[in-house]
């Protein structure tokens, strides 16, 4: 059994990464916040093999669980970050992305290991796609939400006109504005394409694609927020500090959607 | 015991704490050709090696010379020749230092720590320079090479390890940092610059340097646009055509003398609508001010005024004032350092250092021996240890004697030096590391 491995070694890596994005913060070394990136794409490297040999080995896409489920999350946004990482020369987000990334897999370590099945209701394709597809969108949008809380930052910063202290390990407006774009951008799509995968399922399954489930309410909330954004950026001009005030109250109600939802209300959408 | 003949490292010179402007300014003229005063240094019969710094802000001549006070009084006489000073103003503005003071002081040099804006970068570049001369003149040796290149990684330390160099600590620096804050990279970006000054043309040139694209002058009268426009290979433009140039510009540069404001809010207000909201950076140098501060409340509208830079420029002095407690400690570090390798270039600790090394080798590969030599008869063992001895000693016998009749000479220092460093005398590893690359090659700019 070479998973369990993987995975213990994919967190390990993830600790270890979170360690050297912090180092580089303190002791201020570009070099240090280079190893911590290889280290972070190393993690991630290993933690893909880990998803695709337990797709391999159960048979079902490695997403079906909440601790799947987790695992998935952590991987779309590291990976979403080594991206940005590579467009836009800004290592400081990963002072936030690696510890956030190992908090979802010390998570999912309690419940990673357990068995593989899957029930009946949950099989074929169209369930792997709605949630590979929705928490890839997830995970951009929450880096989108983290891109504009630095933003805001780095803004006040800016306007409260004292020596830089802590905006100096912070990037320049223009870079953080345009990884907010992009990834709200990307996420949007993909969080849409996922809600769609969705609605098929729901279709075969339920009989009705979609039904006003408190759930599916407050998603559909969140996703118009997205519509408004990106209307906003594309067609009005919005940039900056707007843009990314938007894009934190967005996250917020998806946040509720995926999770806040669970404790107030009962939802269709519960399958453990 | 074997001594050679005792030799001193002084420094001997004045800086912009301790002379006045016109004295320096008299020892810089006359100095001149920095070539011409090394070989002048180098002519001095008790100087062995020699290096003259010259800037704007120290004049120094760093010595390597016999031991006695012949040789500093020469130093003394060269500046006061050189500078055609009194004896009192001689007396009042130098300094001497010895050994492993001056070992310090030239490591604080370096490092900029005894400039006038402390953590200015172009002084390692003239120490270097004034290296690189006294190289090309010869006058350089075994001493000087090692100050310098250790004085050389002292500086690198303190730009890594400190934050000595980092933050702006002028105006106009302050100005680019701040652009870069918000634009990142500066290539493409358009300056506008609205009326003249010197402040804010130092800025202009500051940002052009760090990468902005274009520049566009726009002045109440054309002529001087069109001039100050040439100056930079930038774009004139008439006064009234203001408004619409703040849609294009990404940073604009204020300081006219009007009374009034130039730049209002309801002019920033529309250029940013019609440029879609595109990050604007005002910078106000004028008194009293060019632009609305309501200007600056707008989204994406980044307004910063004279005060504002002086207030930054101030805290980030203040950032350097704790950085250099921290670079002065390596620079403790490092002078402890050379003076530990200066001791070792005497001849006898050298003598032996190199028989301990011999009889450790000797030792060690009797042991590894060990295995067919405890098989041999008593008699044969004692004498093959007898012969490995011997062998060892002779090999030795040589480069010992002329080590010992080199200590006579002024030489001495480069044959301790070749033999240290031949035999590895300072540890293995340690040797290795102490020339980095960059020792290396600056080596090589030596005439062979």
């Amino acid at each position: 059994m070479m998973e369990p491995w993987l995975f213990k070694a994919a967190l390990f890596g993830y600790l270890l990464s979170t360690g050297g994005y912090l180092a580089s913060i303190v002791v201020r070394r570009v070099i240090v916040a280079r190893a911590s990136t290889w280290l972070l794409f190393a993690s991630f490297s290993i933690h893909t093999l880990f998803m695709a040999l337990r797709w391999w080995t159960g048979g079902h896409g490695p997403v079906v669980n909440v601790y799947e489920s987790l695992s998935f999350l952590a991987w779309a946004v590291t990976g979403g970050y080594l991206v940005f990482q590579t467009m836009t020369k800004t290592r400081v987000l990963g002072a936030f992305v690696a510890p956030l990334s190992f908090l979802l897999m010390t998570i999912t370590s309690a419940g990673i290991t357990g068995e593989n099945v899957v029930p009946d209701i949950l099989r074929g394709y169209w369930v792997p796609a709605h949630v590979i597809f929705t928490l890839t969108g997830e995970a951009l949008l929450a880096l989108a939400c983290l891109a504009g809380a630095m933003y805001l930052l780095q803004d006040r910063a800016l306007r409260n006109k004292k020596a830089f202290r802590f905006s100096r390990f912070l990037p320049p407006l223009r870079d953080l504005d345009r990884i907010n774009h992009l990834a709200v951008l990307w996420g949007f799509v993909a969080f849409t394409a996922g809600i769609l995968a969705g609605a098929v399922w729901a279709g075969a399954v339920w009989g009705r694609p979609w039904q006003w489930d408190p759930k599916q309410v407050f998603t559909f909330l969140a996703w118009m927020l997205y519509v408004l954004l990106v209307h906003q950026r594309l067609a009005i001009g919005w940039k900056g500090r707007k843009a990314a005030l938007l894009s934190i109250l967005a996250l917020a109600v998806l946040l509720f959607s995926l999770a806040g939802v669970h404790a107030f209300f009962t939802t269709v959408h519960d399958f453990s | 015991m074997i001594f050679h003949e005792k030799m001193q490292i002084v420094l001997v010179g004045m800086n912009h704490k301790t002379a006045p402007l016109a004295i320096r300014e008299r020892l810089a003229l006359s100095c001149g050709d920095a070539l011409r005063a090394v070989a002048d240094v180098r002519g001095i019969p008790q100087v062995n090696e020699a290096l003259y710094l010259s800037t704007c802000n120290r004049v120094e001549v760093l010595a390597h010379l016999k031991e006695g006070t012949a040789g500093i009084d020469a130093l003394r006489s060269f500046i006061l020749a050189h500078g055609n000073l009194s004896p009192d103003e001689l007396e009042e503005c130098l300094y001497v230092y010895r050994d492993d003071k001056a070992a310090r002081h030239l490591f604080r040099v370096a490092a900029s720590l005894d400039s006038m804006v402390m953590g200015e970068p172009q002084i390692l570049g003239q120490v270097k320079e004034a290296y690189r001369q006294s190289v090309r003149q010869g006058a350089s040796g075994i001493l000087i090479n090692k100050l310098l290149h250790h004085a050389f990684r002292v500086a690198k330390r303190v730009r890594t390890e400190t934050a000595i160099a980092s933050n702006a600590v002028s105006v106009s620096y302050a100005a680019v940092e701040l652009a870069k804050k918000i634009f990142g990279r500066l290539e493409g970006k358009t300056i506008l610059l609205v009326g003249a000054g010197e402040m804010s043309e130092l800025a202009a040139r500051h940002l052009l340097k760090n990468g902005a694209g274009k520049i566009v002058v726009v002045n109440r009268t054309l002529e001087n646009a069109v001039r100050l426009a040439e100056e930079f290979q930038g774009v004139p433009e008439e006064f009234d055509r203001l408004e619409e140039q703040l849609e294009e510009a990404d940073i604009v540069i204020s300081s006219t003398g009007a009374s009034g404001y130039v730049v209002t809010e309801a002019m920033v207000r529309a250029a940013l609508r019609r440029r879609k909201n595109r990050f604007l950076f005002l910078i106000d140098i004028a008194v009293p001010r060019d632009i609305d501060p309501a200007a600056g409340e707008i989204d994406n509208v980044y307004l910063y005024n004279i005060d504002h830079l002086q207030e930054i420029v101030d805290g980030n002095m203040k950032t350097r004032m704790r950085e250099a407690e921290k670079a002065e400690r390596i620079v403790e570090e490092e002078t402890l350092r050379f003076t530990e390798w200066l001791n070792t270039l005497e001849v006898v600790p050298t003598i032996r250092s190199l028989k301990d090394r011999a009889d450790a080798i000797i030792g060690g590969e009797i042991e590894k021996s060990l295995s067919w030599i405890r098989d041999l008869r008593d008699a044969d063992r004692e004498r093959v240890e007898i012969l490995v001895h011997s062998v060892v000693n002779k090999m030795l016998h040589d480069p010992l004697t002329s080590l010992k009749d080199a200590s006579q000479d002024d030489g001495v220092l480069a044959y301790v030096a070749a033999v240290r460093d031949l035999f590895r005398l300072d540890g293995a590893g340690k040797s290795r590391g102490h020339r980095g690359k960059k020792d290396e090659k600056g080596t090589k700019e030596e005439p062979s």
